[in-house]
């Protein structure tokens, strides 16, 4: 006859689950977390549509991310979130300013082309439907105000808080930064996605772009719970990719958001050649980025 | 920018900015001083106008002192000093006048600033708040200056840097910098992203 349940109840039994649980957590971190050099990813076509999340912060950062981003392709990627600290108008201002910036570009350069065909004319065969026609629909920019959302999140640290109840705000705001995670809201509620732009809008980011502010890390954080647990198989399909870009104004030390984040985000970079493979080797640099 | 300036072709500014929220008032003050009005007009500047933020005031004071040298020495274009406090609409006007007539910018060490007034290709001293604590304005000044982007300005004597600023003009490197192997290899933003997903196109 097997024992009662109840003779499970030892010390030495918790102990030994305790060990089992921390033994597998950390060779599934290991698994997860990325190796001491990026290795570089194995090419594979580009999806129809991508999902990017990009971390604003105060003043600073923000004004940095947007320089970073002047050269976005819209037609990579298809939808961007951006995550705004609370109360923070400026950045989510810079974030509208920006998206309808890469509008009006696109539309002046539509434009031109317009004219350009006007020019020479075309000879329309198979009802217009012809391979081109398709492929340059698929790749059309992707620009607009349902391309892109704002997300808030409410503060890691007020800045007179004290140390105190820092961890309580900070937990509540890592449990904040799932719901921008996991979907960006549909542009019309209820509403099931109708094309692959939605579709990608509607799922995990590919990619987390971020340079600095405390709550980066957060949100760094929140992506790795995501692929420590594979939720939505974030992690089997490679979704929440993280690129972190240290703050140009650092020269001889890295920030304590960049010396928290170095190990764990896939790309570390940093914009001085002096801050090369710091972060335990990690650091790469490729030039001003700015 | 009013009629007041009397902007004619052979105009040149020097333009300064001070940080709009905690202004640098010892740059105002550097700035406005008679050695560096006096540097500035030997070098044909006509128009010296400070973006003073919330220090109001101590703009004020320091013109009125500067107003009046100018006065006393004359100078045969003339001179004329003028301040802005905010604007919310950015520096863009601003830069551009400076770019137009082969002017100056003075700029205290907030990268912001260092990066948009770089993207005007137009000579930038930058001077570091050296009261700071725990800042890494000169780090980045004094790497910035290495590299050939700018030259760092002393907040106590400006007038070598502006003497400086002629010859350094013509030399200056372009910022951003060219993304393509200079030394070494470089790679732009967007190519570190795709690369990252494994796009190839």
């Amino acid at each position: 006859m097997a024992p009662p349940p109840s003779s499970l109840y030892t010390l030495s039994f918790l102990l030994a689950a305790l060990v089992t649980l921390f033994v597998a957590a950390s060779l599934r971190l290991l698994a997860i977390i990325p190796s001491r050099r990026t290795k570089p990813h194995p090419f594979r076509a580009r999806p129809p549509a991508t999902r990017v999340l990009i971390v604003l912060g105060s003043g600073g950062h923000t004004h940095e991310m947007f320089y970073l981003l002047r050269d976005l392709d819209t037609r990579k990627y298809t939808h961007r979130t951006y995550v705004v600290s609370s109360g923070d108008a400026f950045s989510a201002q810079r974030a509208v300013e920006f998206e309808a910036g890469i509008e009006e570009r696109e539309k002046a350069r539509a434009r031109a082309q317009e004219a350009e065909k006007e020019k020479t004319p075309v000879v329309v065969l198979n009802g217009g439907k012809t391979r081109e026609n398709l492929k340059g629909k698929e790749r059309q920019a992707c620009t607009g105000p349902d391309h892109y959302n704002i997300s808030f999140l409410p503060r890691a640290r007020e800045i007179h808080q004290s140390l105190l109840t820092t961890p309580l705000t900070a937990l509540h705001t890592l449990l904040k930064s799932f719901p921008p995670l996991l979907r960006a809201p549909p542009f019309l509620a209820n509403q099931p996605p109708q094309s692959a732009y939605q579709r990608a809008a509607a799922d995990l980011p590919d990619l987390i772009i971020t340079n600095g502010p405390a709550t980066a890390v957060i949100v760094v954080l929140a992506s790795l719970v995501l692929r420590f647990f594979n939720i939505r198989r974030a992690n089997s399909r490679g979704k929440c990719r993280t690129i972190y870009v240290e703050s140009f104004a650092r020269v001889k030390g890295l920030s304590l958001s960049g010396k928290l984040l170095s190990r764990v985000v896939d790309r570390f970079l940093v914009q001085w050649e002096e801050l090369e493979g710091t972060g335990g080797g990690r650091a790469e640099f490729w030039g001003v980025l700015v | 920018m009013t009629d007041t300036w009397k902007w004619i072709a052979d105009s040149k500014l020097c333009f300064v900015t001070t940080g709009a929220t905690a202004p640098f008032t010892e740059l105002i003050e550097s700035v406005l001083g008679l050695s560096t009005i006096d540097t500035l007009i030997q070098n044909g500047y006509t128009h010296l106008l400070v973006q003073y933020g919330t220090a109001k005031d101590v703009f004020e004071r320091s013109a009125a002192a500067g107003r009046s040298h100018v006065e006393q020495t004359g100078s045969a274009l003339g001179f004329i000093i003028d301040g802005i406090d905010f604007n919310p609409e950015g520096l863009r006007t601003q830069f551009m006048l400076v770019q137009r007539s082969n002017g100056l910018v003075v700029s205290h060490a907030g990268s912001g600033s260092i990066l948009e007034a770089l993207r005007y290709q137009i000579p930038l001293i930058v001077v570091p708040n050296t009261s700071l604590l725990d800042n890494h304005q000169e780090e980045l000044a004094v790497a910035m200056e290495r590299s050939g982007y700018l030259l760092r300005g002393d907040v106590k004597n400006l007038t070598p840097t502006i003497q400086k600023s002629e010859g350094f003009r013509v030399k200056m490197s372009q910022f951003p910098p060219i993304t393509s192997g200079k030394h070494r290899e470089t790679k732009s933003f967007a190519a570190i992203m795709d690369e990252t997903l494994g796009f190839i196109d």
